[in-house]
Parts: C-alpha cells; sequence; structure tokens
C-alpha cells in the first residue's frame, strides 16, 4: 500500500507504485474514506487533513511531478470563491472532493473539475472574521469552525448542517479560525483570542455528537486557587496540533499570555504560554510542556506547526520534534520527553540574553516594552507565522517561511493590565525562504521572496518545493538548492499548497487572493 | 494572538498613518477645512480623531444591524471594531468617515473599493450598506469617548536621549549624514514631525500612502537603450519602472540588466546596529531641528 509513511527509493518502484494507488484508488475513496484509521497512514494520494497527516511535515509522497518537468506544468482548473478577502486556508482533498474555508464559509469543489458540488454559509454573526486555516473531514461529516467560536458538522454529501456547538463564549472575547485535529475518536479544536484576558483552551469533542470529552487549559480556568501561570491568563491554541500515535501524544503549540505587553503583572515564566504541550489524546492530561518564550512580552505564539520526524540526531535515532518559532528560534525536542536538543535562531533576533540549561532563550530584561520603546527583532508578525513549514525527508531540510524584522514596544502602567495592555509598531521586515537543516540549525539556502510577506510550504518526493512569493507568484523551487524552476502570478499566495493524486495524475492545489488554483502536468488531446 | 493579528497591530499604524495623511489635506485657500487639523505632527495613534462634521442620529437597532454586516465584509481588513484590522486603517480615525453624512461618502466607496489601496468593491444592498455606515458613525463616537487609549504613546514618554549624544551618532556611526543634512532635508523636522511619528519615520520612513516607492532603476535593455525612472515593481521575474515621462514600462528580468537603487536600504541596515540608547538620541537630536 502507498502511504505517506513509505518514502520511495528508485523511479521504478515509484511508478509501479502510481499504477497501483490508481487501481486502488476508487476502492479508497468508495470504501475507506476518512476515518481513525485512515488518517493513521493516509494513501499517497490524498490529503484528508489540514497537514496533509499527522506529521505536519507537509511532505507528499507523489512524484510524477518533478524537477525535471515541472516547467511543463499548467492549470488544470480555478476555483472562484466571489469573496473579496484572501484564502489563509489550507484545502483538504478526501473522497474526490477538495474542502475549502474562509470566515463563515465551506466550499465542496470536484477535485477533477473545480465545480462547486455545494457551499455551506454560516449565518451573519459579529464574531471576528480575521481568517480561516481549513475544514476537518470524518466519514460523512465536514466540520467548520466560526468567527463567533462555535463549531459547525456538515453533511459531507450536501452541506447540510449536522449540528452546530458552542466552543467558547464570543462574547468575552474568543473566536475560532482552527481547522479541527481528528485524532481516535476526538476531534481537537482551538480557538484565539487575546483583546481579553482569558484562559487558554483547546477542547476534545466528540466527532459524532458534538459532546465535549475534555478541555485542558494552557492557562488556569477560572475559579482556579493559587495562579500556576504566574497571573497570566492566554496561552490560546488556534492552530492545528500533531499526534504520535504510538506515544498516543497530540502535539499542540500555544499562544502569548495576556495582558500581552504588560510583563510585570504577571511575573514569572507564565506556563504554559509561548510553549508546546504534549497532551494525552485520550484524557487531554499533559504529558510534558516545553516553553519556547518564557516570559512573553512581544506577542510571540509559539502556535507554529511542531514537525515530527523520526531521524537521527547526533548519530542515534529518535523520535524528534521540530518547530520554527515565532521568537525566531529553531527548536529540536526529543518529543517522547519534551527535552530540548537544539535551540539556534533562524531569523533576524536581538531580544534574548542567552540560552538556559533547559534550551529556552533567556528574555532580555532590556528588551521589555518600556515606556520610552525598545526596539526588538523579530517585530510582532514574528521570525515566522502561521504558514505551515514542510520537512522534506531525503535533504533532511524544515522549509520555513522565515521573515526577519524590527518593532517598537512600548508598555507603561497607565496602559493597564488587560488585553494588549501595551503598544507595538513595525519597523521594517522582509520574508526570506530559509532550508534549515535538522540537526543543526544550519541554514543550507536561503531565497529572498522580494518584500513584505510570504506562504506556506509544500514539498514532494520529486525534490520539489511549493510556495508563493511576496508580490503575487507561487513558485516551484527545487529542494536541494532553492532554485526556482517554475512559476506563476496566481495573486498573493496564502497558507501552504496541497498536492493529491486523481485518475492518475498529480495535482497541486493552491491559493492565489481569493481564487483557487490545480496545476497539473499537461494531457494530450482526447 | 492569531497570526494575522500579528500584522494587525503594524498594519493598524499605516491604517493610522492613511487616516493621518487624509486629515492632513490642507483646505483649499478661501474655504474652512472640511475638518479641524489634528495638533501638527502628534504620533498617528496618539492623533486627535478628526471629528464628525454633521451630527447624525441612527437607531440603536440600525448600528446593531450594521455590526454582523461589518463583521462578516468589512471586518477581515478593519477589523471587526472598526478600529483598524489586518490590511485596512483604522476607520474611526478615517476623515473620509469623519466627513460622510448617511453614507454620501462611505456608500460610494464601499460600491465602488479602492483597487489601488487593494480594497475590493462589494456588492451590497443599499439597506445594508446604511446599517454599516450607522455602526461606524456609532464606533466612532465609541472611540471617541474612550480617552486615554491602551495603546497611546506620549511624546513625553520618549525624552530620555542625548541630543549631543544622537549628533555625534548620526555624524559618525549611524551614517545619517551620508544621506541627510541638518540644515537641509531635516531643517524643521522637529516641527513636522514629532513623538511617535517622528520615532517611527525616522528608523524607516515608509513610503505614505500612494507615494510609492522611492527606489530608482537604471534598467539596460538588449538593444542597448537605457530607461531610468522610478521602481514601479520588481520580483523575480519582472521588473518595471514609471520612466521620466511617467509611462510604465516592464521588461522579463532576465530579458534585461538592471540596477536599483533604494535609499531605505540604510534604514532597514541600521536597524541590526542601533542600540536602544542610539535610537533615543538620535530621535533627541532631531528634536532640535527646529526652523
Amino acid at each position: 500500500m502507498c502511504t505517506r509513511q513509505l518514502v520511495p527509493l528508485a523511479t521504478g518502484l515509484v511508478a509501479a507504485l502510481g499504477a497501483f494507488a490508481f487501481v486502488l484508488q476508487p476502492v479508497a475513496q468508495s470504501r475507506q474514506g476518512v476515518d481513525a484509521e485512515m488518517l493513521q497512514q493516509p494513501p499517497a494520494e490524498s490529503w484528508p487533513t489540514y497537514h496533509g497527516d499527522y506529521t505536519g511535515r507537509r511532505h507528499s509522497p507523489l512524484t510524477e511531478i518533478t524537477p525535471a518537468n515541472v516547467h511543463q506544468l499548467t492549470l488544470a482548473w480555478a476555483f472562484q470563491t466571489g469573496q473579496a478577502q484572501p484564502i489563509k486556508a489550507s484545502p483538504i482533498f478526501a473522497n474526490g472532493i477538495v474542502y475549502l474555508t474562509m470566515p463563515d464559509n465551506a466550499w465542496a469543489v470536484d477535485a477533477r473539475t473545480g465545480r462547486q458540488v455545494w457551499k455551506y454559509s454560516y449565518p451573519v454573526n459579529t464574531g471576528f472574521h480575521i481568517g480561516h486555516r481549513g475544514a476537518a473531514v470524518y466519514k460523512d461529516f465536514v466540520y467548520l469552525t466560526t468567527p463567533d467560536a462555535h463549531l459547525v458538522a456538515l453533511d459531507a454529501k450536501d452541506g447540510k448542517v449536522r449540528w452546530n456547538v458552542v466552543i467558547a463564549d464570543a462574547k468575552k472575547g474568543y473566536w475560532s479560525s482552527n481547522a479541527p485535529l481528528l485524532v481516535r475518536n476526538h476531534l481537537l479544536v482551538g480557538v484565539s483570542g487575546d483583546f481579553d484576558n482569558l484562559p487558554g483552551m483547546l477542547k476534545s469533542i466528540d466527532p459524532e455528537t458534538g459532546s465535549t470529552q475534555w478541555t485542558f487549559y494552557s492557562t488556569p480556568p477560572p475559579g482556579t486557587p493559587g495562579s500556576p501561570s504566574g497571573g497570566a491568563t492566554g496561552g490560546q491554541m488556534w492552530m492545528t496540533g500533531t499526534y504520535d500515535p504510538q506515544l498516543n501524544l497530540v502535539y499542540v503549540g500555544t499562544g502569548n499570555p495576556t495582558p500581552v505587553l504588560n510583563g510585570p503583572v504577571r511575573p514569572g515564566d507564565n506556563p504554559w504560554t509561548c510553549s508546546i504541550v504534549a497532551l494525552d489524546a485520550d484524557t487531554g492530561t499533559l504529558a510534558w510542556g516545553f516553553q519556547v518564550s518564557p516570559h512573553d512580552t512581544h506577542d510571540w505564539d509559539a502556535s507554529e506547526v511542531p514537525v515530527l520526524v523520526d531521524g537521527a540526531f547526533e548519530g542515534t535515532p529518535r523520535k524528534l520534534l521540530l518547530q520554527a518559532s515565532r521568537n525566531g528560534y529553531y527548536f529540536v525536542l526529543d518529543r517522547t520527553t519534551g527535552k530540548a536538543l537544539l535551540t539556534t535562531p533562524f531569523a533576524a533576533v536581538n531580544w534574548a540574553s542567552g540560552i538556559d540549561k533547559d534550551g529556552r532563550p533567556t528574555p532580555n530584561p532590556a528588551k521589555e516594552p518600556a515606556r520610552d520603546g525598545r526596539l526588538v527583532a523579530p517585530n510582532e508578525s514574528g521570525g515566522t507565522n502561521y504558514r505551515s513549514p514542510s520537512f522534506d525527508p531525503a535533504t533532511g531540510l524544515l522549509i520555513v517561511s522565515a521573515h526577519d524584522g524590527y518593532g517598537t514596544y512600548f508598555f507603561k502602567p497607565e496602559h493597564g493590565a488587560y488585553g494588549w495592555a501595551g503598544a507595538d509598531h513595525n519597523v521594517w521586515g522582509k520574508g526570506v525562504l530559509r532550508a534549515i537543516e535538522y540537526q543543526t540549525g544550519k541554514i543550507r539556502w536561503e531565497h529572498e521572496l522580494g518584500g513584505e510577506g510570504a506562504a506556506g510550504v509544500l514539498t514532494t518526493a520529486s525534490g520539489l518545493t511549493v510556495t508563493g512569493d511576496a508580490a503575487v507568484n507561487v513558485l516551484a523551487l527545487r529542494t536541494s538548492d532553492g532554485k526556482t524552476l517554475w512559476h506563476s502570478a496566481i495573486g498573493r499566495v496564502g497558507n501552504g499548497p496541497i498536492a493529491y493524486t486523481l485518475d492518475g495524475r498529480q495535482y497541486i492545489v493552491v491559493g492565489g487572493g481569493g481564487a483557487l488554483y490545480a496545476f497539473a502536468l499537461p494531457r494530450g488531446p482526447s | 494572538m492569531t497570526a494575522s493579528l500579528g500584522l494587525l497591530r503594524k498594519l493598524s499604524l499605516a491604517g493610522a498613518l492613511v487616516a493621518a495623511s487624509c486629515a492632513h489635506t490642507p483646505a483649499a485657500p478661501g474655504t474652512a477645512p472640511t475638518s479641524p487639523q489634528p495638533p501638527r505632527g502628534s504620533s498617528p495613534a496618539a492623533e486627535a480623531r478628526p471629528r464628525t462634521v454633521a451630527t447624525q442620529t441612527y437607531s440603536a437597532q440600525q448600528a446593531q444591524a450594521g455590526e454582523p454586516l461589518f463583521a462578516a465584509h468589512c471586518g477581515f481588513c478593519h477589523g471587526r471594531d472598526a478600529m483598524g484590522g489586518e490590511t485596512g486603517p483604522d476607520l474611526t480615525r478615517s476623515a473620509l468617515v469623519a466627513e460622510d453624512v448617511r453614507g454620501d461618502k462611505i456608500g460610494p466607496v464601499v460600491h465602488n473599493g479602492r483597487p489601488e489601496k487593494g480594497m475590493p468593491p462589494l456588492n451590497l444592498s443599499t439597506g445594508d450598506v446604511a446599517a454599516i455606515v450607522a455602526f461606524l458613525h456609532a464606533q466612532k463616537t465609541k472611540a471617541e469617548s474612550n480617552q486615554g487609549s491602551r495603546r497611546s504613546v506620549e511624546e513625553g514618554d520618549l525624552q530620555t536621549g542625548d541630543a549631543e549624544a544622537g549628533r555625534r551618532y548620526f555624524e559618525g556611526p549611524g551614517g545619517c549624514s551620508k544621506c541627510h543634512a541638518p540644515s537641509g532635508d531635516l531643517a524643521g523636522v522637529a516641527d513636522r514631525l514629532k513623538g511617535l511619528e517622528l520615532l517611527q519615520r525616522m528608523l524607516y520612513p515608509s513610503p505614505r500612502s500612494g507615494a510609492g516607492s522611492p527606489a530608482t532603476a537604471t534598467v539596460t535593455l538588449k538593444s542597448g537603450e537605457i530607461v531610468k525612472g522610478r521602481l514601479a515593481y520588481r520580483d523575480e521575474f519582472t521588473i518595471a519602472v514609471r520612466d521620466g515621462s511617467g509611462t510604465y514600462r516592464s521588461w522579463p528580468a532576465s530579458e534585461v540588466t538592471f540596477t536599483v537603487d533604494n535609499p531605505l536600504d540604510a534604514h532597514a541596515a541600521q536597524l541590526a546596529k542601533y542600540t536602544d540608547e542610539d535610537v533615543h538620541n538620535v530621535l533627541a537630536y532631531l528634536q532640535t531641528l527646529h526652523k
């Protein structure tokens, strides 16, 4: 069976597997569908979740499109959402359908033609419509989180609502843009909200009924005696996590503490904000936590994808977790224990005075927001952000949409202790795609993106990297050295492209502006 | 905070700059200004909002009806509270909103968009636009009553530098004097810009809205023709300039040779070199450059 876990060894084998997958595909589509078992080893031709699979590597095993033929890539179809806003979601592909989301909207699109199969529109609401990451699919359900922090389960056949549950109270300031993660019989849903001092929470929802199974709080829920977080709230888990089925641990990055820029009111490290947490998938119990930014005062959520890699580290095979974090540092952790193996910057940083014995950067108090302002790198956009990186196993490169930027940070007691509680202003920044050697953190190559802006990243087993620049281009690069091999000016690319195979033909699907584009190699007249 | 909110903060400053520059638009001679001038040179975030020109009353229901419409159609750029979002300005500080009377200014912008600024036209019914207008005026009133905004930076907060040390840095290690002169382009800068706005523009003077890039390019074509002009566009594959006549011309980057001179590159390069002390010293020095 051709699966994502399999790394093809030779072209002949790949061709054989491709033919095999082609034969099996209708079976996979009609009988297997997306269920907990399938998600453990998704077929190579599928992209059934936000990250494509549980590892968060955003790496497709498909090899039809190669560095040698990518220059022939042509438009197979385009789907216009008709919305004014850009696509920030990663589409997903399952059952011959591409599912796409924007705030309040979900579409099912025929993956062969780009034709709309159905559209769902959530009722008008006052929630925060900042963006949307994507849907989740399970059996015959499609799930959509909403700007007012509901979770809506739709019928995959026709987009009709099957149930709608409240995840968090939007009146308090919560919203959701989250692409839920299905693990076993749990649908993990995160929320956002740091204009207000709100506990950080992640909920496990029964995917069939919508009932809550457990809630994990990254900062204490209301009524908790004492304050293990040092008085901080926040630590929202608004990005989709990853999962190790053997350890049965879910890995999620947590957001910044609130009040955001007022550090003095919340002394100490403020666990578990700006952290990577490992949770038991069935109970939500914390197995371990690692704080990438102790006592953050710069809005550097550690929400970026915790990428799971089984690979050598200093000569020993290990279960690793890689994160290029918003604070500008790259981390390698042992994902069984949460111990740090490597901490090193991958983008412009000037805020830490060193690395402590546990592998955490030590914040320099002189770079905390101050009355007269401090010039800090990264700026609030971070050394990277929600745009997914990709890990290419063949080269051992984590390819990251990096950002070198500076901002000014202000805080004075008059700013208070609620919500933002301070001021910060961007000064300058630019996007650079960086290929990080996973064992050393060294930058093997970088590719200038031409200004402010960047996109998510896809790598494929044929040695291609697909992403977007700061202008209007989707780019295909050679993974080994970052050289540009193909581009198309489809509009600003948002989150990561995906790849799938249908009818034996490989597609690369990517959002440009408010439209979705599917590229493939040309087919002869038929 | 969400990713995009990361951008929100910085862009809300950009938004404030847009609003500020609108507010600074001088009135034609002999006519009364349509909006009172804000205190000159105050920082954008601390700047007074332009005052609504005509008192208008809307029912609470109208404004309430506009809130979800605004959130759905406008919030992704302007923020759900209209106070600035990821790519759009704070509308409670907008001169256009201040001058609007029952949608006469806002309505056309909603219907036609502002394609040059990335705002798409929105196909909304007259009733929906009216509700959004009511919501915007209500938000503006609300913002005006919310004094002491949690994000303000006052001019007085920034007075920790040493002007003499700043002058030495300006003329020496900062390299500022390679491009700038206190008796030339910076003469009177302390009168034109103050506080946060002066600080931000000292660190990196982003082109004002609509001003375009200050970069120039010299493009040599295969024919040998040399075209010089303002850089209009550049990515890996294409370079474009507005030539001396103002005409837009573009070429495949691989078919020409070119050089780009961006005077702002020196500002970007300096960011990694400044200490916070340098920053405040240079600011103090600039604050002495009165006319």
